[in-house]
């Protein structure tokens, strides 16, 4: 299946959250996330699989996540979990996007600055 | 390593990201490839296919390489700050490595020379008529004082390799290696404190008076240079050939 690409100028901040998100309450490895991404979000948003690993270490790096390496079926992965400091940073993340989806969508619906942008 | 990752690595490799980030990176993209050629497979398509469309879902060459180069937290010290890599830390590590050399001559001094002036041994160049163990030891310990900074340049140029530097930086550091190691002085008195412990210094960077002392240090420090650089200037080489064949 090939999808197109998420515009990436719109994306800045999204995969930390979705990440954050999945991972708070088992833990994953990059294969897993990625086609949690895609089936949670009904590959609206889809972006090269790849892309997903400097974001994962970029996070561990920030002590937002964890990893350890485990082998299930012979195969050797890396599995990611969430941080308490993970927690308060998807926390964050969450209510920022949620006040900023919230404000986009009264402009686009319309409020008190009037017409609905059609 | 497949063909993409092999460009994949020099690619992030010569933009900075430090080798272990690389190789990290590399190994989850190469574990990821295979499940997603599992799945094309599972899904029914031929082995080409299924390599050819995983190749395409795990993203292309630019963008694998720029999520990872845009991040300035993989960035390696030897690009972020090579003076401090290749001009400091080299420096402070040979006068670990002095430091070192210095403490095994004392403990040389002190069981083997114990009522010695100094551990170098009398005018004539005998170290006091000792011979087997003592003069095996105090010839390991000359061994290790002379290869240190060779072997401090052999870290630069691994490092230099490593991560696919241009050779200016490594170069800087090989220079000032070789002209610690060329100048290094040691001075060892046992009335100098209390006690006859015994006392040793040294010195660094002080060049002779003397023509002959001057040019003995030049000699020795292009001495250094030469048998510092040559492995990785050898790499080079073999790389350069590599790449035009």
């Amino acid at each position: 299946m090939t999808v197109r690409e998420t515009n990436p100028s719109f994306m800045n901040g999204v995969p930390e959250l979705l990440i954050l998100r999945l991972l708070q309450h088992e833990e994953m490895y990059g294969y897993e996330i990625v086609q949690a991404i895609h089936s949670l979000t009904d590959t609206v948003i889809s972006v090269g699989e790849g892309v997903v690993y400097p974001v994962l270490h970029a996070l561990e790096r920030e002590g937002a996540l964890k990893s350890r390496r485990k082998t299930v079926n012979g195969r050797s992965r890396i599995y990611y979990a969430v941080t308490p400091a993970g927690l308060h940073r998807f926390a964050d993340l969450s209510a920022t996007w949620t006040n900023l989806a919230a404000v986009i969508q009264k402009m686009l619906t319309g409020g008190q600055y009037g017409e609905a942008i059609p | 390593m497949a063909k993409p990752f092999h460009e994949l690595r020099e690619r992030l490799l010569r933009a900075g990201v430090a080798p272990r980030h690389v190789r990290r990176y590399l190994t989850e993209l190469a574990d990821h490839l295979t499940d997603l050629i599992a799945e094309e497979e599972r899904a029914g398509r031929s082995q080409a296919d299924a390599e050819a469309e995983a190749l395409a879902r795990l993203g292309g060459m630019d963008d694998l390489a720029k999520a990872m180069i845009e991040r300035r937290q993989f960035q390696s010290w030897c690009v972020r700050a090579p003076w401090a890599a290749f001009g400091l830390a080299p420096l402070f590590v040979l006068v670990g490595a002095y430091v070192i050399a210095c403490f095994y001559l004392w403990c040389g001094w002190r069981i083997f020379l114990p009522g010695a002036d100094t551990p170098f041994g009398s005018p004539t160049g005998q170290i006091y008529g000792f011979f087997g163990f003592a003069t095996i030891y105090f010839q390991i310990g000359k061994l290790y004082y002379y290869s240190a900074p060779i072997l401090v340049g052999w870290g630069i140029g691994l490092v230099a390799a490593r991560q696919r530097l241009k050779m200016v930086w490594p170069l800087a550091g090989l220079f000032l290696i070789a002209c610690m190691g060329a100048t290094a002085q040691i001075h060892a008195s046992r009335t100098a404190v209390r006690g006859g412990l015994g006392h040793i210094s040294m010195d660094f960077f002080t060049l002779g008076f003397f023509a002959q002392e001057f040019f003995t240090s030049l000699l020795h420090a292009v001495a250094i240079v030469l048998f510092a650089a040559l492995p990785y200037l050898f790499w080079r080489l073999q790389k350069t050939y590599s790449l035009s064949v």
